[in-house]
């Protein structure tokens, strides 16, 4: 590759999402027809971990161990985040002694701080809103992983496949082989389930038509029993997902949400950490439970 | 000193400037070198005999009748064993041949015939036969032996295929830069797409 044809791709790759004036994200300018996009709701999430789990199944990530998790190498990339209510004391019964629940990946900011500080470009913007992991490309900083402030990347510490043989024969034959198996060196993140989303795009480009909502559910979503994840195309308003975020008056481009600008409105939509402006992708509801408070 | 990084700015510079120059006015890259190695299959499956133009002595089967699967999925698939049965067992001049007696082996023994693969892309790499059939054969309209050929190479006039082309990343790249037809009927171009996570998943 040439020097100039070097410069030229990268400054577009920066340059996938315009910015306004003001260096906001432009949404007039947006490339894609597809924005994905989730909204969770936790007065209906339980914390059961099901959505963790079937992450564990569809991304073939590795269960690395009681010993390995107390120094923080966990691999999930969906965990359930506890905070307890300490007035109503930290109890072993859960929910009903004041526990409350956070389903907690890869927010998929549209101005994400990962992506700025990978030395070698392994981490960038795709087209249809995602904040991609090349694990081809990635040299194992762990820059992004630092400057992540929902500190959802994880990092391969070991040679999990082979040196760790975390799937011994027969459980190799589990893998999903849409996705590559990660080795040591190289960082992780949810990726909203791409090896579905981009099937279902496939499929519709061959059918010649939108992705609707029934083409594409993510693992977590699907396993959800109370159904508290919706996941879609935020830029087709006849999606689930745009109906919720339109409910909720939650802005992509905003950083402060009507629930929070106005008191007393009964709206629950909000994202975490807006504040740092990293406009991420999912939305959460507030919990109203009487029994949380 | 001064002179010295002067004259040094100026050669980096220079050899940038070169560089990127030469770099526009490369040859194809379907040379000679990138002819990958021959791979020695079970079954010398003649590929011209097949496939080939009839003037070639071919059958101008299409691609697709036996790797049937990309037009609908991401791999084009190795046909089954009935699939050549299918057609071989009503073919009585040919069944005393070497390769056909080997099929017919294969077979009486039902076993499948472990062809070895020829377009072996790292396992980092998804690349898809449904979309470039698609968009090149169906929406385009172009001849198969021509769509299947730009990555294949010419496989109509060989004997068991062997990789013509560098099939790299820049290879793909540079075929994606360029602007192509969205349709026959249209004069609309677009071009591939540009992002990392649609092959490297």
């Amino acid at each position: 590759m040439s020097v100039s044809n070097l410069l030229e791709n990268w400054s577009k790759f920066r340059h996938t999402h315009p910015v306004d004036d003001k260096g906001y994200p432009d949404w007039e300018a947006y490339p894609s027809d597809i924005k994905w996009a989730m909204a969770i709701d936790l007065d209906a999430c339980t914390g059961c971990n099901a959505c963790s789990v079937a992450c564990y199944a569809e991304n073939n990530l590795p269960v690395v161990g009681k010993e390995k998790y107390s120094h923080g190498q966990a691999m999930h990339w969906m965990r359930i985040e506890r905070y307890w209510d300490e007035s109503a004391g930290v109890g072993e019964f859960g929910a009903d002694k004041g526990a409350r629940f956070l389903p907690m990946m890869c927010q998929q900011c549209e101005a994400a701080p990962c992506e700025t500080v990978c030395p070698v470009g392994a981490t960038n913007h795709t087209e249809d809103g995602l904040n991609s992991q090349i694990y081809n490309r990635c040299i194992g900083s762990r820059y992004c992983s630092a400057n992540c402030p929902y500190k959802v990347r994880y990092f391969n510490w070991y040679n999990y496949p082979e040196q760790e043989k975390v799937w011994p024969e027969p459980l190799n034959q589990q893998l999903n082989p849409d996705l590559t198996v990660r080795t040591k060196g190289v960082m992780e993140k949810c990726t909203f389930c791409k090896q579905r989303t981009y099937t279902a795009r496939n499929n519709a480009k061959t059918e010649g038509r939108q992705v609707q909502d029934s083409d594409v559910q993510t693992a977590c979503q699907e396993a959800c029993p109370v159904g508290a994840i919706t996941f879609g195309n935020l830029h087709n308003p006849e999606s689930q997902v745009a109906k919720q975020w339109q409910s909720q008056q939650v802005d992509l481009t905003k950083e402060v949400q009507e629930k929070d600008e106005k008191e007393g409105n009964r709206l629950r939509g909000y994202r975490i950490l807006e504040e740092l402006r990293p406009y991420p992708s999912v939305m959460y509801l507030e919990r109203v439970r009487e029994s949380a408070v | 000193m001064k002179c010295f990084l002067r004259s040094l700015t100026l050669l980096v510079g220079l050899f940038f400037y070169a560089s990127s120059h030469a770099a526009d006015a490369l040859p194809t890259l379907t040379t000679p070198d990138d002819v990958g190695p021959v791979i020695e299959q079970p079954i010398e499956f003649p590929h011209f005999r097949h496939a080939g133009d009839a003037k070639d002595g071919g059958m101008q089967i299409n691609c697709m009748y036996c790797h049937t699967y990309a037009r609908r999925s991401m791999v084009a698939g190795i046909p089954p064993i009935q699939k050549c049965i299918g057609c071989h067992q009503s073919i009585e001049s040919v069944r005393d041949k070497p390769r056909i007696q080997k099929l017919f082996e294969y077979w009486d023994a039902k076993k499948a015939i472990p062809w070895k693969k020829v377009h072996d892309l790292p396992d980092f790499v998804r690349f898809n036969h449904e979309r470039h059939i698609q968009r090149f054969y169906f929406q385009q309209d172009r001849p198969y032996q021509e769509v299947c050929g730009y990555c294949h190479g010419n496989v109509k006039a060989m004997t068991v295929a062997q990789r013509q082309k560098p099939i790299t990343m820049g290879w793909c790249a540079s075929c994606h830069q360029k602007d192509h037809l969205v349709s026959a009927n249209s004069s609309k171009t677009g071009h591939g797409p540009n992002d990392c996570f649609t092959c490297h998943k």
